[in-house]
Parts: C-alpha cells; sequence; structure tokens
C-alpha cells in the first residue's frame, strides 16, 4: 500500500521536485515507510491493548477482590493489589455454596447434555449435508426457525410438559433434549456440523460406499473423524452453555440440593447464613461474592485455557463462515 | 429388497435426521402449537391445567391494561436497536485490528473471545452491579454529566446507558469478532492486490473488496447479535415472562401470550434484516450462497 502511495505522490506535480530528491536517496524513502508501518503497527497494538483491557477488567477485578478483607476492599488506597492475600473469602464462598454438591449436578448435566449433542447434532448435520430427500429443504428451514424462537415463547407449554412426565426437579429436561439435537441452541450446533461436513470431498464416502461400507459406519469411522474441528467447537460450546446456563435450571429446579452451581450462587446468602448459624449479616460482602463468582467461573476458564489454542483456530476451519 | 439409489439415499437421510426430527416435534413444534392455545387462554392450575379459552383478551390485556408490558418492549427494542449496530461495528473494526500481521495474534483472539466461556448471567450480573462494566470504570472519567451537560435529555439518556453497559455490550461480541476474524482471512489475497495495482488507497479497498466481500458473514453477525440480544439474561423482557408465569399467580396463558408477541417481534426483526440483505449482500463468483 506504501508503493501505491509513493507512486501516486511520483506523479503529482506539486511535490515532483520531492520526490526525484527522495529517488536520489533511496534509503530516505525506504525509512519513510518503514516510519509509516512501525506508526500504524503501533496504533494497533495500542488500541488491541486498549481493548483487551476492557474485556480483562471484569474478570481480573473479580479474582482480585475474591482475595482481598473487607477493610482492603473499602480501603480506597488499595487498588487492584490487595495488602495481603486472603483466602479465607474462597474457602467461606466454597462452604457456603456447598460447592461440591453443586459440582456435582453440574458435571452430571453438563456430561450428558454435551454428549447427547454432540452425537445428535453431527448426526443429524451430516444427514443435512450429504442426503438428498424429499422435504430437505423445508426441515432445515425449521432447523433455522429453532433457532430464532425464543425460550420465552416455548418456555410455558414446556413446563406443562415436564411436570406431565414429572420431570420437574431431575435433570431430565435438559439432558433429554440434548439428545434429540435440542436443549441449548442444539440447532446452531446442527448447523455448524452441517457447514462442516458440506465442506468435505465426496470421494471418501464414494470410495467406502464401493467398497460396501454402510453409510452409519462411513460417518463414523471415516467422517466423523475428520471432524475433528468441528467436534472440538460443539463440545466446547455445549459444554460451556450448558455450564452457564441459568435461565433453564431456575426453572426447572426446586430443591437446593439440586442446583447447578451458577445457581447455587443465587441462594449464597441463605447459605452463609445456614453455615454460620445466623450470622449471614455480618459476614456477607463484596469480597465474599466475587469470590463465589470466581469459583463458578473457573472450571470452564480453566479448559478454556488448555483448549483456547486448538479451539479458536477450529473455528476458523470449521467453515462457519461460508 | 432392492430398491434404487434415490430411495436408498432418502431412507438414508431420514435415519441420520430421525433424532432431530423426533427433538423437533416433541421439544419445538408441539410447545410453540400448544402455546398458540394456550396465549388465547386463561389456564387452571388447579384442574390439571385445563385452558379456558378466552380470545383476544391476553393481548388486550398486554398493550392495554398491563403497565408494565409495554414501556418494557419499548425499552428491548430500543437497546437492541442501539446494541446491534454498536457490536457489530466494533467486532468487524476489532477483528480487521487483530487480522493485521501482528505478534500475539493468538493471545488477543483468545482474550475476546473469554466473554463467551464465562459470561453466566448470574455471574456477569454481579459483576456488573459493581459498576464494573461502565466506561467510567474502564477511563476513570465521569462522562455521564458532562453527557447531560451537551446533549439533549432524551438523547443524553441513550447514551448514558449505554456507557453504563458498555463493557456487557462489548462482552456480547466474541463469537461475532471470532466469525469476522475467519472471514477476512477467507478474503483472497489476489483481489487486494489486484486492486493496489490499479493504484486504490486503503481506504477505498475497505469500501469496496473487504466490506462486500465480508458482507454475507455481516448478515449471519446480524442475525445471531438480535437472537442473542433479545434471549439475554439481562433482557427485561425475559424476567418480565418468568414473573408472569411463575412468581405467585401463575399466569400461564398470559405468559404464553407475552412470549408469543415477542416472538413476532423478533421474526419480523430478523425478517426485515434477511430482505434488506438481499439488496445489498454479495455472493461471490462459485459459492452456492
Amino acid at each position: 500500500m506504501a508503493t501505491a502511495r509513493v507512486n501516486q505522490e511520483l506523479s503529482q506535480p506539486g511535490i515532483a521536485g520531492e520526490a526525484v530528491s527522495l529517488a536520489r536517496k533511496p534509503w530516505l524513502l525506504v525509512w519513510g515507510r518503514r516510519l509509516q508501518r512501525w506508526f500504524f503497527l503501533a496504533l494497533v497494538y495500542l488500541l488491541l491493548i486498549d481493548i483487551a483491557f476492557a474485556f480483562l477488567m471484569p474478570v481480573i477485578y473479580m479474582a482480585s477482590t475474591s482475595l482481598m478483607t473487607v477493610q482492603d476492599f473499602l480501603d480506597p488506597g488499595v487498588y487492584w493489589i490487595p495488602r495481603a492475600v486472603y483466602w479465607d473469602n474462597l474457602t467461606l464462598a466454597f462452604q457456603s455454596m456447598d460447592y461440591l454438591v453443586g459440582l456435582r449436578n453440574s458435571v452430571t448435566i453438563v456430561f450428558f447434555a454435551t454428549l447427547g449433542q454432540i452425537i445428535s447434532c453431527s448426526l443429524a448435520g451430516y444427514g443435512f449435508a450429504r442426503f438428498r430427500f424429499p422435504g430437505r429443504d423445508l426441515l432445515f428451514m425449521f432447523v433455522l426457525f429453532t433457532f430464532i424462537v425464543p425460550p420465552q415463547t416455548i418456555i410455558v407449554p414446556l413446563f406443562i410438559l415436564y411436570r406431565e412426565l414429572g420431570w420437574i426437579d431431575t435433570f431430565l429436561p435438559f439432558t433429554v433434549p440434548a439428545f434429540f439435537s435440542h436443549g441449548l441452541r442444539g440447532s446452531l450446533l446442527v448447523l455448524i456440523f452441517r457447514q462442516f461436513f458440506k465442506r468435505q470431498p465426496y470421494e471418501l464416502e464414494e470410495a467406502a460406499a464401493i467398497d460396501g461400507c454402510s453409510p452409519l459406519r462411513t460417518f463414523g469411522q471415516i467422517m466423523l473423524p475428520l471432524a475433528r474441528p468441528a467436534l472440538l467447537v460443539v463440545f466446547l460450546f455445549s459444554l460451556v452453555w450448558h455450564w452457564n446456563d441459568y435461565y433453564e435450571p431456575m426453572m426447572y429446579l426446586m430443591k437446593p440440593q439440586n442446583f447447578t452451581v451458577p445457581l447455587r450462587l443465587s441462594i449464597l446468602q441463605q447459605g452463609l447464613q445456614e453455615l454460620t448459624g445466623g450470622q449471614a449479616g455480618e459476614l456477607f460482602n463484596e469480597p465474599l461474592m466475587m469470590a463465589a463468582c470466581f469459583l463458578v467461573v473457573l472450571p470452564p476458564l480453566f479448559l478454556y485455557m488448555l483448549t483456547q489454542r486448538f479451539f479458536v483456530e477450529s473455528i476458523e476451519r470449521t467453515g462457519l463462515v461460508d | 429388497m432392492r430398491l434404487n439409489l434415490r430411495t436408498r439415499q432418502a431412507i438414508n437421510g431420514y435415519l441420520f435426521i430421525l433424532p432431530w426430527l423426533i427433538g423437533f416435534t416433541v421439544f419445538v413444534a408441539r410447545p410453540f402449537l400448544h402455546s398458540i392455545r394456550l396465549a388465547f387462554s386463561t389456564v387452571d392450575m388447579i384442574a390439571g391445567f385445563s385452558l379456558n379459552p378466552v380470545g383476544w383478551a391476553n393481548f388486550r390485556e398486554a398493550f392495554f391494561v398491563d403497565e408494565r408490558f409495554v414501556p418494557i418492549l419499548v425499552q428491548v427494542i430500543q437497546r437492541n436497536l442501539v446494541d446491534v449496530p454498536i457490536i457489530l461495528t466494533f467486532a468487524l473494526f476489532t477483528a480487521f485490528l487483530v487480522n493485521q500481521k501482528i505478534r500475539g495474534q493468538a493471545f488477543f483472539r483468545a482474550v475476546f473471545f473469554l466473554p463467551v466461556v464465562i459470561a453466566s448471567g448470574l455471574v456477569v450480573e454481579r459483576l456488573f452491579q459493581q459498576n464494573v462494566g461502565s466506561l467510567e470504570a474502564v477511563v476513570g472519567l465521569n462522562i455521564p454529566t458532562l453527557v447531560y451537560m451537551y446533549l439533549p435529555a432524551r438523547f443524553a439518556d441513550v447514551v448514558v446507558d449505554v456507557l453504563t453497559r458498555l463493557t456487557l455490550i462489548l462482552w456480547r461480541s466474541g463469537i461475532q469478532i471470532l466469525l469476522f476474524i475467519a472471514g477476512l482471512q477467507g478474503i483472497s489475497g489476489t483481489l487486494y492486490e489486484a486492486a493496489r495495482i490499479d493504484g486504490a488507497t486503503d481506504w477505498e479497498i475497505f469500501w469496496k473488496i473487504t466490506l462486500p466481500m465480508l458482507s454475507p458473514i455481516i448478515v449471519v453477525n446480524t442475525i445471531y447479535t438480535i437472537v442473542d440480544g433479545f434471549t439475554d439474561i439481562f433482557n427485561p423482557m425475559v424476567n418480565f415472562i418468568r414473573q408472569v408465569a411463575f412468581s405467585g399467580s401463575f399466569r400461564l396463558g398470559y405468559a404464553a401470550a407475552l412470549g408469543w408477541i415477542y416472538f413476532v417481534l423478533i421474526f419480523l426483526l430478523i425478517g426485515l434484516v434477511f430482505i434488506s440483505s438481499q439488496k445489498w449482500v454479495f455472493y461471490g463468483g462459485d459459492r452456492e450462497g
């Protein structure tokens, strides 16, 4: 781009003299171009670091506040870094949230829901991508349609349905729909798989068919292993969305012993009250709240740190954008 | 039994989508139709959810009797009209920055996607109650006062509302940034080369090549942002409908009617985006579209 600009400048008569002198001293030209490039890069870095800071700030705030005593938190002289690291907030939050029970519930829901969505959504995505059958395009329209129906529109009938089935206060409203490509944003996951499979070459399947391989086996042994980027993306999306989900568990879970970790956050104060025998009024404060929040985001955060490299690259390779 | 290839293809196709089809029937289509019936009835909880048809009464109540519904609806629409362009512009801008040849690209991408991973409804709510999300916390300036000094009140309200929710709005752009980056990387370098040889400036290249090539992704992102915004846990409508349905009075019929009004609104908005997109989206060369 710099070349283009210089060429343009050369063709303008007003600065021709300058341009000629530049052309006589090529090192000046190179330096000018480099300077321009550096300036541009500096600006890019500055903006990116700024944006990254705005994105990270709530997380840093959460982590640092959770390690503060109340005195530190209220002291305007203490900014970001606590005077001394104070772990008691985390232990107290851990206990009042009954974290291990919540974790068990959350892990159960997340495990089965994610497993169910991976299996059923990859099957459906492959079906839509690779087979011709009457009504396919109409049915696919229904997939897209499902995505834009807000949960609020169908929450009442679903609630009635689950009540009739006796599923209230069980994990079945989260896990069973997942095995049928629904549950949280199941239609989006079907779409991701469909887009991915559509981009694959047909030759492998044709070869498998000629060798007498059944479609299901072709899918399981050839196409699914190829779909690793899509699988990873769907796995992480499904996992994270189910972990963070709050709306549906709040609807379908009534007893505190069935609560997921994020739901436990909503009854933190009661939990603290029970734990300390009625002292929640004095002990409940912002650092404790932040410690509890931090405990909620910790598992997905940890998982993301481990997988983000593959994940971010994978999302680009799934062809979601085509 | 011997079937011809086409029939076998069709049968296999149906088998693959069968779980989805069952799920769609049981968990979407049937509740969807059921909620139409509910919307035109009142529900008697004691008599085992029996329905008393009441015609349009629920809808009339929503618009003419209930004094909470219409203001919430207006607020939700207004917020989304403001938020969606902000999110899209910001996501495109950020994607453009990350897509430069820079070090630490992976780090920045990971950071921008982080909110998607940890944005658990209640956690975010608690965080932003502490005003961590406002611009003031980021730059340390008391901007709202300035805004009220220089802008008319009606307009200033919107600006301040955006400023206090700024990080929250930006936090909703993780997926969009990633999709835009993928889109930018998908634009063939030869296009840029050709443009430069013809003497196009960077500015012209952005408007005449980058933007048209990205337009299909802009549509996807717009629709995603709208859906995301309307089902967001902070959305006052989401909470309002839940309250109507499940806190105390259990007015299930009325809640279903509200849900339906909400759905029609989203459907119209997305339809509008989709139809208008036919005019400005560029589907390049050999793609199926």
